[in-house]
């Protein structure tokens, strides 16, 4: 090796570890600041003088945590599954069978990606109003329960699906469910991963859809409870971080699970 | 914010697209007397602290006097609770006491159908107000009809850092009265410790505009619109705010993030803050083993008297129900009474509505003792001068082009009295036509 290419290779490390350094460096803080006493929060120093776990007991005595954290599991994980299931489906039909206005379908499918979701948040409050959905977590995944993103990533992922493979399949007498089921999905787990991971981020990190629905704190989901220590008298930084950094530890747990496959889905589908 | 704009936008089109105007005057039961449930759009209730603790605190104590009236408590954050009673009333929901700020003011009372308290209590109103501040019931107002009671509000004073005051030689005990003051001040606190002298939180993000229009209308009287012409370019009110350029140009006032005022002065960097008296004990627990924190009342152009206005919240009854108005009522008259405002007052900060309950034992008089820096904003009470809210369904988007113009008169290098001319101009067009 050159000195020539060494130099390089350091330069381009020195690059990383400062790009490293930026992207953790407001993770330690938001982590550190939550051990720190309420009349120490705007001191500069790298560490707690005297560190305190009171933030977090503020955190669990003011709201149920927990029990928020498990409601947006809950509903992060069924729009997931929904928005993956309706988009495998609608995918498949349009994949699988030429049929008069099917681009149509697809174009206007490609179109609704392009409706920020206020427009349609009023008439789905008063229907949610409703059918009685309201402050509930089956409320906040009904409407979000298919997705254009879902359908047009897995549209494309199924389109360069071998034809001959399905017609093979086919002649052996499979029907059109179990040729989806045992022959399609199989070879589509890399754009069903991906899909799956930003269906379930982008979910986690809803906030207008449950403000508006959402009536109780016991039914409210993370992005509304940190809300709670931003008060119009100013923020609660002690307890929001604490807050924040309880937030983060089921998403820093599911990256540390799916390292590989939430990078290659940025890279595939593009940072939404 | 964009996207809270964009919100407040669909609900407001939805209800004018629907024709939703105000509802026929039905006339209020003498009593409750049977159970009845009413709810209560609450902002305090959305946060964790003091306000929400005794929020909760007036609440049981209404339900514990008025057995048969149940609270149904509906906690939406102050930006968002308008979007939450709009949306409600969209779904058909009952929205029957609500706390809207003061921005809200016109649109609760022209679109969203509150009901006007004359009409609804009669003279029940006039023996509740008994007691209040002078203009107490002109902050709630809308042509010579009172929509909203002042609930939780304050006026700006002038927060004091008393060690940043010390070492740059000044005296904490007597802190500026007038802006030529201010200014010295500043200047003084700026050259000597490094650290920021003074800012006004008169450019957002939250509070409206109340810091400003104090600021504007102790210049001479002179309000932001007249009517429903805008005169926020007017000679007195440009000057003001000319005069907060001359003080950015000194280097007396900060040049800071205008959202990053709180967590400064918090932190110790600023040496004066003009900020609603709300933020009190949360400035209290950051001076902590910190630094001195003082209190005075807003400074003066000179001889000329201030005129603080109000921030905060009115409460507001959408109830059509004969029943539920009584009982709406009577959460309103409870929630500003003197029972409640001793516990808004010690607990949360703000200023009482009833200001005999700061002299009372019974109420505030201990903890006034006790709490000798309140006193500042007190003192300013006599002088209390109503917020301005915009009308037309416009409202909220003149009062931000008109504080985005303020904020660049201060900040920016161009003449702040054509910079606000430009903005009035552009802003005419969306204030409703005479």
């Amino acid at each position: 090796m050159t000195n020539r290419a060494s130099a390089g290779r350091i330069a381009a490390h020195v690059v990383m570890i400062g790009l490293s350094f930026l992207a953790i460096f407001p993770v330690y803080w938001m982590i550190q600041t939550s051990f720190r006493a309420e009349n120490e929060i705007f001191s500069g120093g790298l560490f707690p003088a005297v560190p305190t776990l009171k933030n977090y007991t503020d955190v669990l005595a003011a709201m149920p945590m927990l029990r928020i954290l498990g409601n947006t599991v809950v509903m992060a994980g069924a729009t997931t599954l929904a928005q993956v299931a309706t988009g495998l489906l609608a995918a498949w039909a349009l994949v699988r069978w030429r049929f008069p206005g099917g681009a149509l379908a697809r174009s206007l499918i490609a179109l609704s990606w392009l409706v920020p979701f206020q427009v349609v948040m009023i008439p789905n409050y008063v229907l949610a109003s409703k059918l009685g959905l309201l402050d509930t977590v089956t409320g906040l995944v009904i409407p979000n329960a298919a997705a254009a993103f879902s359908v047009l990533v897995l549209y494309n992922a199924m389109r360069g699906f071998p034809r001959e493979v399905i017609e093979a399949a086919r002649m052996d007498g499979a029907g059109n469910f179990r040729i989806l089921a045992e022959v399609v999905l199989p070879n589509l787990s890399a754009p069903l991963a991906s899909v799956s991971i930003l269906c379930f981020i982008s979910a986690w990190n809803d906030y207008f859809w449950p403000l508006l629905l959402i009536r109780r704190m016991e039914n409210s989901v993370v992005q509304i409870g940190l809300q709670f220590f931003m008060t119009q008298e100013g923020n609660d930084w002690g307890p929001l971080m604490a807050a924040a950094t309880l937030a983060s530890l089921p998403i820093l747990a599911l990256y540390l699970v799916l390292q590989r496959q939430v990078v290659d889905s940025f890279m595939k589908s593009g940072i939404r | 914010m964009i996207r809270r704009h964009f919100l407040a936008l669909a609900l407001s089109t939805t209800l004018l697209a629907g024709g939703f105007a105000p509802a026929a005057q039905a006339q209020m039961a003498p009593s409750v007397d049977q159970p009845v449930t009413i709810t209560f759009y609450n902002y305090n209730l959305a946060s964790a602290g003091l306000g929400r603790e005794a929020t909760l605190d007036l609440i049981a104590r209404f339900e514990a006097a008025n057995p048969n009236i149940k609270v149904e408590p509906i906690a939406a954050p102050s930006n968002e609770v308008l979007s939450r009673v709009q949306a409600d009333m969209v779904a058909g929901i009952e929205v029957d006491v609500a706390q809207l700020v003061f921005r809200d003011l016109i649109y609760a009372a022209e679109q969203l159908g509150a009901q006007p308290l004359e009409d609804m209590a009669g003279e029940e109103l006039a023996a509740h107000a008994a007691g209040f501040v002078p203009n107490g019931l002109a902050l709630g107002e809308v042509d010579g009809k009172t929509y909203g009671l002042a609930y939780v509000f304050s006026t700006p004073v002038m927060f004091i850092n008393g060690d940043l005051f010390r070492a740059a030689g000044l005296d904490p005990a007597t802190p500026p009265r007038t802006w030529d003051e201010v200014k010295a001040a500043g200047i003084a606190i700026a050259e000597k410790t490094g650290k920021h002298g003074f800012f006004p939180g008169a450019y957002g993000p939250i509070d409206g505009t109340f810091v400003y229009q104090s600021i504007v209308m102790s210049n001479g009287g002179g309000k932001v619109r007249d009517g429903n012409t805008l005169t926020f370019a007017d000679k007195d009110q440009a000057d003001a705010v000319a005069m907060l350029r001359d003080l950015m140009d000194s280097g007396a006032h900060a040049r800071i993030d205008v959202g990053a005022h709180m967590d400064t002065f918090a932190s110790g960097n600023l040496g004066m803050f003009l900020f609603t008296s709300a933020v009190l004990s949360r400035f209290e627990t950051a001076a902590k083993d910190n630094f001195e924190l003082g209190m005075a009342p807003m400074p003066s152009f000179g001889d000329k008297p201030t005129a603080p206005t109000n921030s905060g919240s009115a409460i507001f009854t959408f109830s059509e129900d004969p029943v539920k108005q009584r009982a709406s009522w009577e959460l309103m008259k409870f929630l500003t009474s003197d029972e409640a405002y001793s516990v808004i007052t010690s607990q949360i900060g703000y200023l009482p509505l009833r200001p005999s309950t700061v002299e009372d034992p019974r109420y505030l008089k201990d903890w006034m003792a006790a709490n000798p820096k309140f006193q500042a904003n007190i003192d300013q009470l006599d002088r209390l001068t109503p917020n301005v809210a915009f009308p037309g369904p416009n409202y909220r988007q003149v009062e931000n082009m008109m504080k985005e113009a303020v904020t660049e008169a201060v900040f920016g290098n161009g003449d702040p009295r054509e910079v606000l001319k430009t903005a009035q101009d552009l802003a005419q067009p969306l204030m409703p036509q005479d």
